[in-house]
């Protein structure tokens, strides 16, 4: 089997069969001969010639999580729209970029006002979360199409803040 | 001794405070905001009472509410943690009213060290040494070449209103002297409406060294040597660890002494720390004294073999300290790296959601103290420290090696943690060195990527998940059977209840 993943939100081409009690898998520069072992849901167990690895995994409603000695990956289906914009961005069916939060927090500051000419890197909003404030900044030149919240409220990384016009 | 305690705070040191009194058989209250009814430190207490809404304001800041509540469960005693209420001397004078013991310094004391122009005032009279500088503000170009001349060069130009880096120069010779200030003078103005400066002598690369203190309620002062936490990121530690390498016994036995000094001449009580800046050519400055149980606590805990919060207890309840100076000396080497729940990968971002899955290190000579579990959501109200991982070893390299076993076995699944970039930390030359000053990420690790040498493990993930894709998502259907191990052990441990209920 043939499959496409995001990982940490670069896209990935593998291939993985089943042979008797082994896998071989490919991550398109080596193939590998391993035995695989899912242990418990939060446990896989590896050997590739005689060398042993372990890794943790959780999944949530869409993504998988792999740890490895104190470094965890972050395993997505791949999406368009991944793939073209920033993190905590969303491109409309009208063109325009909905701008999110990186995390949930509450909205200290929205920094323009609608029909506002901004420059890339400007900031638009200033997000407060676990005591640290962060400026959130226009990727692309453009202009200020709509705001959809203001200061005090409580947004998640799902709620468009701000809509805009590159 | 104490019968019941009640925790004015939350998270892992919350956690810490109500396991020392469970050890010492007192019963404990827990405070929780609308945000952590579900937090670990509500389910290991005896009793746990809502102080309000999330924001901590409203809630752990909130005196009126935590006295209400020490009042209605009937604590006599109120440990503050660190942060929060802690260094606040209007609540230890509030508890001092209402008759509740504040397990901490007695209120004068903690208003005299608590005001910076005070307690330098305090400190210059004693003799203790303290960062030269100018005890008003320059008028003149005349005054200040003469002023600069007596501290030595380098020195630093401040705004007297400031802060943030805001109007402040360095000044390495005297013929860059009068452009610096009239630069700093014009920058303060702007930024505070203020063009007021002074000078201090600028410290270059110094490290960041403390001691903590002891001091009981009968004028017994000891000192538990010190810690070093230099390696910082925005004026934030990220690790700690004791002993410091740039001390001799000779200026650590001075540097205790001094802080010993500090203490008595505050008229200070209960745990507290001294911090010092350290130049390169070994002078020590003092800089402030921390009022309270520190995050770094447990490195001391662990080379002196003492517990700093159960002392804490004794000393508020009135007991004597059963050691003197010349009973306490320092074995072995210990680390600690706090877990941050933050994304290294996007200049520290505050990093929430749920721990889908959590995993401690274990092993001779780790501690792990903690305030997570499995399947608990980590909220964006407060700081984001989840957790600290504390190594003990015979000597600083073989502490390393374990800090970074230890970090290669820390799983955290869910959240974005700052476990890989400590690793890296603690593996640079640099480090292992002992070569570190508050500069030390800056210098290091300003463009750090975690990319390195990370193919193996990039290459695991995608099997891992190829497999798990091949298996259609074996994992997710088996819920039920995974639900046992998504909750944490500790909600299997009895509670230790008086008088056993």
């Amino acid at each position: 089997m043939e499959y496409e993943f995001l990982l940490n939100e670069v896209l990935q081409k593998v291939s993985i069969e089943k042979k008797e009690d082994t896998y071989v898998f490919s991550d398109g520069e080596k193939t590998y001969l391993a035995d695989i072992h899912q242990i418990s849901p939060f446990q896989i167990s590896v050997l590739i010639e005689g060398v042993s690895f372990r890794i943790f995994t959780a999944k949530d409603k869409d993504s998988r999580y792999f740890m490895i000695d104190g470094q965890q990956f972050v395993v997505k289906e791949p999406t368009e729209q991944v793939e073209a914009f920033r993190k905590g961005e969303e491109i409309t069916a009208e063109g325009t970029i909905l701008v999110k939060a990186p995390m949930p927090g509450k909205v200290i500051k929205i920094c323009v006002s609608k029909e506002d000419e901004v420059r890339k890197n400007q900031t638009l909003a200033i997000v407060e979360a676990m005591k640290m404030e962060n400026e959130i900044k226009a990727s692309v030149d453009g202009t200020i199409k709509e705001i959809h919240v203001s200061a005090g409220d409580l947004v998640d990384s799902e709620k468009p803040l701000i809509e805009l016009e590159p | 001794m104490f019968k019941k305690i009640l925790i004015a705070n939350r998270g892992e040191i919350a956690v810490r405070i109500i396991k020392a009194c469970r050890e010492m058989g007192i019963s404990t209250v827990a405070v929780f905001s609308d945000a952590d009814r579900l937090s670990l430190h509500v389910q290991i207490a005896d009793e746990a009472i809502g102080i309000g809404p999330p924001p901590a304001a409203d809630s752990y800041l909130d005196m009126d509410r935590i006295i209400q509540a020490a009042q209605k469960t009937g604590a006599e005693a109120i440990h503050p943690g660190y942060g929060f209420l802690s260094e606040n001397s209007s609540f230890a004078r509030r508890c001092e009213k209402e008759k509740i013991v504040f397990i901490g310094p007695n209120s004068d004391a903690l208003e005299l060290v608590g005001d910076k122009v005070r307690s330098r005032q305090t400190m210059e009279k004693a003799d203790i040494p303290i960062i030269p500088g100018m005890k008003g503000i320059v008028k003149d170009t005349s005054a200040i070449k003469a002023e600069a001349q007596k501290i030595g060069y380098p020195v630093m130009i401040k705004a007297s209103a400031g802060g943030g880096g805001k109007g402040m120069r360095v000044v390495f010779d005297e013929k860059d002297l009068t452009l610096a200030m009239e630069a700093g003078m014009r920058e303060a103005k702007s930024a505070f409406g203020d063009e007021s400066v002074y000078l201090e002598k600028y410290i270059e690369d110094p490290r960041h060294v403390e001691f903590q203190v002891l001091a009981d309620n009968h004028g017994h002062v000891v000192h538990l040597f010190e810690r070093e936490c230099s390696i910082q990121r925005r004026h934030q530690k990220i690790v700690e660890e004791t002993p410091s390498q740039a001390l001799d016994p000779d200026l650590r036995a001075r540097m205790g002494e001094t802080a010993r000094k500090v203490m008595q001449v505050s008229g200070y009580n209960n745990a507290g720390t001294v911090e010092f800046l350290l130049d390169k050519d070994k002078n020590f400055y003092f800089l402030e004294v921390n009022a309270r149980l520190q995050v770094e606590h447990p490195v001391t805990e662990l080379t002196t073999g003492t517990d700093l919060v159960h002392h804490q207890i004794k000393i508020a309840a009135g007991e004597k300290l059963p050691f003197k100076q010349e009973d306490l000396e320092q074995k072995g080497h210990a680390i600690e790296c706090r877990i941050y729940a933050e994304d290294p990968h996007s200049n520290f971002l505050p990093s929430s959601g749920k721990i889908l899955y959590f995993k401690e290190p274990q092993g001779p000579g780790i501690r792990h103290d903690c305030g997570i579990y499995s399947g608990w959501n980590v909220p964006i109200y407060y700081d984001p420290i989840l957790a600290k991982l504390i190594v003990w070893a015979e000597d600083r390299e073989s502490a390393c090696q374990r800090m970074i076993k230890a970090l290669d076995d820390y799983v955290i699944l869910g959240v974005k943690t700052s476990i890989r970039f400590l690793r890296d930390l603690i593996s640079h030359p640099q480090f292992r060195n002992g070569e570190t000053t508050t500069s030390f990420i800056q210098d290091h690790f300003a463009d750090w990527t975690g990319d390195k040498d990370s193919q193996e493990r990039q290459m695991l993930a995608l099997l891992a998940a190829a497999f798990d894709s091949l298996h259609g998502s074996t994992a997710r259907k088996d819920i039920h059977g995974a639900k046992k191990e998504i909750y944490s052990p500790w909600l299997s441990l009895g509670k230790w209840r008086l008088g056993g209920k």
